[in-house]
C-alpha cells in the first residue's frame, strides 16, 4: 500500500506529530503539559486510523482513551498536583543507571519491532503473492463502495465496517473480550477497596470486630458525613 | 477539476451550516433572556431594535470591545487554548446531523441535506462531545486561580459521570435501528404505527429518552446541573479569569452545545426531520426539524426558570446510583426484545 497525494500529507503530518507528541509527553517536565501531549498523541494516531480506512477504531479510541482515560489522568494530576516542576532547571532524570536502563530497553523494544514488523510483513506478502488475494480484497472491495450511498458533497461514502468488527468480536473473539471485562471489574472493585477509609468501612459495618476495637478512637460520631 | 469543486461545495455547506448555527445560537441566548424574562414576570431586553432583535449583534460588539484580561500567573499557551477547544468541539458535530431529506435544487440538482454521511457518525458525535471537556478542564487549571480549578475539576468530574449514562442511553436507539448512520437511523423513523403514532424512537425507547434528556441537561453545564459554575461558591467557575472575546467563545460553546443535544435527541428519538407532509415536499423536512429542536431549547429555557440548583453529592449520587443502573437496565430490556423480536421476525 503507497499512498500518494493528499494522503501521503496527512500520514506524514499526524505520524510525525504523534512520534514528536510521544517524546515530549516523556521529555515535558509539567505533569498536565505531558498529559497533554499523550492527548495529542493519541488524538494523531487516530488520525492515522482513519487514513487506513478504520473509522471504528478511531471513533473508539477518541471516545475511550481521549475523552475517558486522559480526562481521568489530567484530573488526578490536578487533584494531587504533582509539583516535580517545581524545583526550576533542576534536572529530574539524568541519573547514569537510569539513563543506561531506558537506553537498553528502548534499543531491545526497537530490534524486537524491526524483527518482527520485518518477518510479518514478509510472510503477509508472501501469503498475498501467492493466492493473489490483495487484488482480489481490492476488486472486490471497490465493488462494494460502488453500491454504497453517498453524502451531500460526494466525498464520503458508509461502508459496513462497524458491523464487521461487531460480528468478528462476538464470534472469534468474544472470550479474550469477557477476560478483559473481568480484569477491569477487577481493578473497579479493588480501586474502590483501597479508596475506602476506616471510617467508610465501619459505617457499612464491613470491619473485622478487632480491627474496629483498635481504630475506635480514629472513628468519629459523625460518621454520616461520610456516607456517599 | 472535480476534486477542486468537491472540496469548494463541502467548504460552501460547512459555512452555511456553522453560520445558520450560530446564528440561531445568537438568538437562543435572546430567546433564554425574554423567556426568562415572562416566565419571572419582567421584561427581559426589549430596547435594541424590535423586540430586542439587535441585542445578539449589540452583545457581540460589547464582547469584542471589552478589555482583554490575561492573568499574570496564568499558562499562556493552554489558557488561549482552552476557549479553542470548547467551541471547536462543540461546532465540529454540526456536520453528520441530517438536516432534511434528499430535495431538489435547480441548478445543482438532488442532494441530500447532510454534511458528511459516515459509517460511524453517532460514535464521532459522542467522541468530539467527550474532548469538548478539555476546554473546561484546561480552562480552570491554565488560570493559576482556586475558584477555576475548582470550577474545572467539577465540571470534569459531572461531565465524566454523566457521559457515561448519556452513552448508555444512546445504546437501546442503535440496538433498535441497528447502526450507527444518523441518516439511516431518521429514514428509518418514517411512517406510522397503527396510522396514527409516528415510527419515532422515544416511543419503544423512552426510558432512554428521559436518561438522555437528563445527562445531556448535565452534559451542557445547564440548571439544575451548572455547578461548575455556581456563582454563590466559586464566583464563575472555570471561567472567572476569562474576559472579552475568549469569554464569548466559552459562551458561545455552551449554547452550541446545547443545540448540539437537542439536535440529537431530534434525530435519535424524534425522528429528525421525519413528519407530515415531508413525502411530497421534502424541503418541509427542514422545518418539521427545526420545529423539534426549538422545542428542546424551549424545554432547556423553562427549566433554568423553574428548577433549583443541586448540591454536589445529590448531583453524583443521582448520575452513578440512579441514572447509569437504569440505563443498564434499559438495554438489557432493548436487548432482549431485539432479540426475541429477530427470533419470531417481527422486524
Amino acid at each position: 500500500m503507497t499512498l500518494t497525494g493528499w494522503e501521503a500529507v496527512f500520514f506524514w503530518v499526524f505520524a510525525v506529530t504523534a512520534l514528536m507528541a510521544a517524546l515530549l509527553t516523556v521529555l515535558a517536565r509539567n505533569a498536565v503539559h505531558s498529559a497533554m501531549f499523550l492527548i495529542s498523541t493519541l488524538v494523531s494516531v487516530a488520525a492515522l486510523f482513519i487514513l487506513l480506512g478504520a473509522e471504528f477504531v478511531a471513533g473508539a479510541q477518541i471516545l475511550v482513551y481521549v475523552g475517558g482515560v486522559m480526562v481521568l489522568f489530567l484530573f488526578v494530576i490536578m487533584l494531587v498536583n504533582v509539583g516535580a516542576e517545581e524545583r526550576g532547571k533542576e534536572a529530574i532524570f539524568n541519573r547514569t543507571p537510569q539513563v543506561v536502563a531506558s537506553l537498553l530497553f528502548s534499543g531491545l523494544l526497537v530490534i524486537g519491532l524491526v524483527i518482527g514488523i520485518n518477518q510479518g510483513w514478509r510472510a503477509i506478502q508472501e501469503r498475498d503473492e501467492r493466492d493473489n488475494r490483495l487484488v482480489e480484497v481490492q476488486v472486490r472491495r471497490a465493488q462494494e463502495e460502488q453500491a454504497l450511498p453517498v453524502a451531500a458533497t460526494n466525498t464520503m461514502k458508509i461502508t459496513r465496517d462497524t458491523e464487521r468488527i461487531g460480528n468478528s468480536l462476538y464470534r472469534y473473539a468474544s472470550l479474550p473480550f469477557e477476560i478483559a471485562s473481568i480484569l477491569l471489574l477487577v481493578a473497579i472493585i479493588g480501586s474502590v477497596m483501597l479508596a475506602r477509609t476506616i471510617k467508610q468501612e465501619a459505617v457499612t459495618d464491613d470491619l473485622d470486630p478487632e480491627v474496629l476495637k483498635e481504630a475506635a478512637p480514629l472513628i468519629t460520631e459523625r460518621a454520616d458525613l461520610t456516607e456517599g | 477539476m472535480e476534486t477542486i469543486t468537491q472540496v469548494a461545495l463541502q467548504f460552501l455547506a460547512i459555512t452555511v451550516a456553522f453560520t445558520v448555527v450560530l446564528m440561531i445560537v445568537a438568538y437562543t441566548v435572546l430567546a433564554e433572556r425574554r423567556v426568562l424574562g415572562f416566565i419571572q414576570g419582567r421584561l427581559g431586553p426589549n430596547r435594541v431594535g424590535p423586540f430586542g432583535l439587535f441585542q445578539p449583534f449589540a452583545d457581540l460588539l460589547k464582547f469584542i470591545l471589552k478589555e482583554e484580561i490575561v492573568p499574570d500567573k496564568s499558562t499562556k499557551f493552554v489558557y488561549f487554548l482552552a476557549p479553542m477547544i470548547a467551541i471547536i468541539a462543540a461546532l465540529m458535530p454540526m456536520i453528520v446531523y441530517p438536516f432534511g431529506p434528499a430535495i431538489n435544487l435547480p441548478f445543482i440538482g438532488s442532494i441530500t441535506l447532510v454534511i458528511a454521511r459516515f459509517d460511524v457518525a453517532l460514535l464521532y458525535v459522542l467522541g468530539i462531545t467527550s474532548v469538548g471537556v478539555y476546554g473546561i478542564m484546561l480552562a480552570g487549571w491554565s488560570s493559576n486561580s482556586k475558584y477555576s480549578l475548582m470550577g474545572g475539576l467539577r465540571s470534569s468530574a459531572q461531565l465524566i459521570s454523566y457521559e457515561l449514562s448519556l452513552g448508555l442511553s444512546l445504546i437501546g436507539v442503535i440496538l433498535v435501528s441497528g447502526t450507527l448512520d444518523l441518516y439511516s437511523i431518521v429514514e428509518q423513523q418514517g411512517g406510522y404505527w397503527f396510522y396514527v403514532i409516528p415510527r419515532w424512537n422515544i416511543f419503544p425507547q423512552i426510558i432512554g429518552f428521559i436518561i438522555y434528556l437528563i445527562s445531556a441537561i448535565a452534559e451542557t453545564n445547564r440548571v439544575p446541573f451548572d455547578l461548575p459554575e455556581a456563582e454563590t461558591e466559586l464566583v464563575a467557575g472555570f471561567h472567572t479569569e476569562y474576559s472579552a472575546l475568549k469569554f464569548a467563545l466559552f459562551f458561545m460553546a455552551e449554547y452550541v452545545n446545547m443545540f448540539t443535544v437537542s439536535m440529537l435527541a431530534t434525530t435519535l428519538f424524534l425522528g429528525g426531520w421525519q413528519g407530515p407532509g415531508v413525502a411530497q415536499f421534502p424541503i418541509l423536512g427542514v422545518f418539521w426539524f427545526l420545529i423539534k429542536v426549538a422545542f428542546f431549547l424551549f424545554l432547556y429555557i423553562w427549566l433554568r426558570g423553574t428548577l433549583p440548583r443541586f448540591r454536589f453529592d445529590q448531583l453524583m449520587n443521582f448520575g452513578w446510583k440512579f441514572l447509569l443502573p437504569v440505563a443498564i437496565l434499559n438495554i438489557f430490556l432493548t436487548a432482549t426484545a431485539v432479540f426475541i423480536g429477530t427470533i419470531y421476525g417481527w422486524w
